[in-house]
């Protein structure tokens, strides 16, 4: 072999190595007869047997051996391995359903258990490890996940009806796409707004440099208040402008729901965002503005040719952080009224019935990820000097 | 043509430049050297207005520099600094065009002129137009930012340190450049440099400043042969002068027509320093050199005595 023998990749060992005591030890699944008793658990072993036991550990445990001596190629395989395991969960669960959930009872239910969610994300991780390991670009490493995505979707239609998570999706499919878009509305209203007023912050921050001091004062104070609190704070003010004021009134701003919301998320992101395009546009490299300035640059030239765009990739780090920050504070918005995917696990939290919990933060789970990556991979590609 | 007259720089209580007068001739290289905080990079600023003067007049072709809209007055001067300012999000091609944009000048016209500079400095088209400034080495680079100050053929060049930040041998490469290029391009250059190396090999007229103030300018040989006090001395090298002078005289200015004598074994190139024969001189024992034109054909002598500069005939 032309390459020296690499040392065994501690990283998947261990992630694999966690990964099969739960698999083996925990529950992997649970069925309810419907949805108010709580369900009985169910091992890997019980659902396939033991010959389908081991069937599932070959290729975790052939990923080991390949973790052992990892080579590119080895390390190709074993990618190609963990995509099937993952790929091959639904399926797994769908024979699971199959198996144990008795079709008589229509309100029959699985759950999906700790041994699973411990796999899932465990062998998320070791998708994770790989990529950087390989140096696959990141719009490769998306186009991996398809395929586990792509069964998921496929066993979700045909197969997975008796899943807890679908039968509450199945009783509320309406009020979860009004709940998906309540929630991308205010999300994209807030970092809208506060990347509006943060890039005007930031501006009059340059120009006055006093000003500096006292506005980040104030957005960090603004920041350690509970989010809780804050919507809390604002219910007695609103209202008291609502009742006053007719317009307000008149465009839905009251004590609750959407209005004291949307003031809090956007408290909450201005500062990541002015934060962000501040530092943004005052490191950008004074050589390359002194040379722009005395090139015979006019200062709106400077700043719309070269300080902006040298900044932008940092400002879009900003909104990125500011999203996905955004993403999850909505949910607790939930709980003024303002709606949203946080209606959801209130509710479900108040009934005990955690796959309704699970119904509204999965997505938002998601959607943060969802953003991450899309700003991230729009961050890459703005790069000054274009992509490398 | 460049006239200072009488100009004053102060910032709130410091003055950082004290009351100079310069004047730089059409074509002239004029190098302002001093050690760092005498107010040469200032001086340089005021000519372009990236700093205002305070008091006094600056003229260029004899109007006054306030005369002009900034942008209108920078646009017709070259720029070029130590950190070449490159935008690193422009390819080399659109770095060099820049103030021809600016200018609004055809695009047609931007290509071909962008091209032209790029070939006179050494950097292939084909390889080059379309990289990006942080794919350059440092010699690179700074050809890119010489190219992109003469991209609009300004008549004035202000370059403040452009090789401070290159290898010594990068360093002297781009020294002999910029004297071959201003041969043959006659600007108007000011430029500002801590290396007395550097300002003595590219200088027509050198300037040496102190705490804001102009010591002494002239000829680099004039301030070698008689520094004004022990500070211009002292920044010229003390002991070192003499070799610092040998490196600006050219052979031929002391060699003799070849006498009857057998040729001296060792050459030395007519137009390589005294300096430069010096060293053969010491490395090879010998007292005595041929010297050889480009052909590398005899046409005169040198020997140690006159080197030295002692009288001709004993």
């Amino acid at each position: 072999m032309p390459e020296e023998t690499p040392r065994p990749n501690i990283v998947l060992w261990s992630l694999l190595l966690a990964a099969l005591p739960a698999w083996l030890g925990l529950d992997a699944v649970s069925v309810a007869p419907n949805r108010i008793v709580p369900g009985s658990g169910h091992s890997a072993a019980e659902v396939a047997g033991l010959p389908g036991l081991v069937a599932s550990l070959v290729p975790a445990l052939a990923v080991l051996w390949l973790a052992w001596r990892p080579t590119r190629e080895r390390l190709r395989l074993a990618l190609g391995l963990v995509v099937a395991m993952l790929a091959a969960l639904p399926a797994w669960l769908a024979l699971a359903a199959a198996e144990l959930v008795d079709p008589a009872l229509p309100q029959a239910r699985m759950g999906i258990g700790g041994g699973v969610w411990v796999g899932l994300f465990l062998l998320l991780l070791a998708l994770i490890e790989l990529r950087t390991r390989l140096t696959l670009s990141r719009p490769l490493g998306w186009a991996l996940l398809l395929v586990p995505l792509a069964s998921l979707a496929l066993c979700l239609s045909l197969w997975l009806e008796p899943l807890a998570l679908r039968r509450e999706y199945a009783g509320r499919s309406q009020q979860f796409l009004a709940a998906i878009g309540e929630h991308l509305l205010l999300v994209g209203s807030a970092v809208g707004l506060s990347l509006v007023i943060g890039v005007g912050l930031a501006l009059a921050m340059r120009r006055w440099p006093r000003a500096r001091e006292l506005g980040f004062a104030v957005l960090n104070f603004l920041q350690t208040i509970p989010s809780l609190a804050l919507f809390g704070l604002l219910l007695a003010p609103l209202a008291w402008l609502s009742a006053r004021v007719d317009w307000l009134a008149a465009l839905g701003v009251s004590g609750i729901g959407w209005a004291p919301a949307l003031l809090a998320l956007v408290g909450y992101s201005l500062l990541p965002m002015v934060r962000n395009t501040y530092v943004a546009l005052e490191e950008v490299d004074p050589g390359v503005v002194d040379a722009a300035r005395g090139m015979g640059m006019s200062r709106g030239q400077v700043f719309r040719q070269v300080r902006l765009p040298l900044a932008l990739p940092v400002i879009l780090e900003g909104i990125r952080i500011t999203s996905v920050q955004a993403i999850g504070l909505t949910a607790v918005a939930a709980l003024i009224g303002a709606g949203g995917l946080g209606t959801f696990i209130f509710q479900g939290l108040g009934q005990a019935a955690m796959d309704l919990v699970l119904l509204g933060a999965l997505p938002i789970l998601v959607m943060a990820l969802a953003a991450d990556a899309l700003l991230g991979a729009l961050t890459d590609l703005l790069r000054p000097g274009g992509a490398t | 043509m460049i006239d200072l007259i009488h100009v004053t720089k102060r910032f709130g209580a410091t003055t950082a430049v004290d009351d100079i007068s310069l004047s730089v001739a059409q074509g002239e290289l004029c190098v302002l050297v001093g050690t760092s905080g005498c107010g040469k990079s200032t001086t340089l600023r005021m000519i372009n207005r990236l700093i205002e003067h305070s008091d006094g007049e600056i003229h260029i072709d004899g109007q006054q520099i306030r005369a002009f809209r900034e942008e209108t007055l920078r646009r017709r001067m070259g720029y070029a600094i130590q950190s070449t300012g490159l935008f690193p999000h422009w390819t080399v091609a659109r770095n060099i065009g820049l103030v021809p944009r600016l200018l609004k000048w055809p695009q047609a016209r931007i290509r071909e002129r962008v091209e032209e500079l790029m070939t006179l400095l050494g950097l292939p088209v084909s390889e080059f137009a379309d990289k990006y400034p942080r794919q350059l080495s440092g010699g690179q680079a700074q050809r890119v930012g010489v190219a992109r100050a003469l991209a609009a053929d300004p008549d004035i060049l202000l370059m403040d340190e452009p090789f401070g930040a290159l290898d010594p041998i990068t360093r002297e490469t781009l020294q002999e450049e910029l004297r071959a290029l201003q041969g043959r391009l006659h600007k108007t250059i000011v430029f500002v440099t801590h290396d007395m190396d550097e300002a003595l090999r590219l200088a027509d007229r050198l300037v040496v400043m102190d705490q804001g103030r102009i010591k002494q300018q002239g000829h680099p040989l004039e301030l070698l042969r008689e520094p004004a006090d022990a500070f211009v001395e002292s920044l010229l090298g003390g002991e070192d002068r003499g070799l610092k002078e040998a490196a600006l005289l050219p052979v031929s200015e002391r060699m003799l027509p070849l006498s009857p004598r057998l040729l001296a074994r060792e050459r030395v190139a007519h137009d390589a320093s005294l300096r430069e024969a010096l060293s053969i001189m010491l490395w090879r024992h010998a007292e005595r050199l041929t010297v050889v034109d480009d052909e590398d054909l005899p046409i005169g002598e040198l020997s140690l005595r006159r080197l030295v500069g002692a009288k001709a005939h004993e």
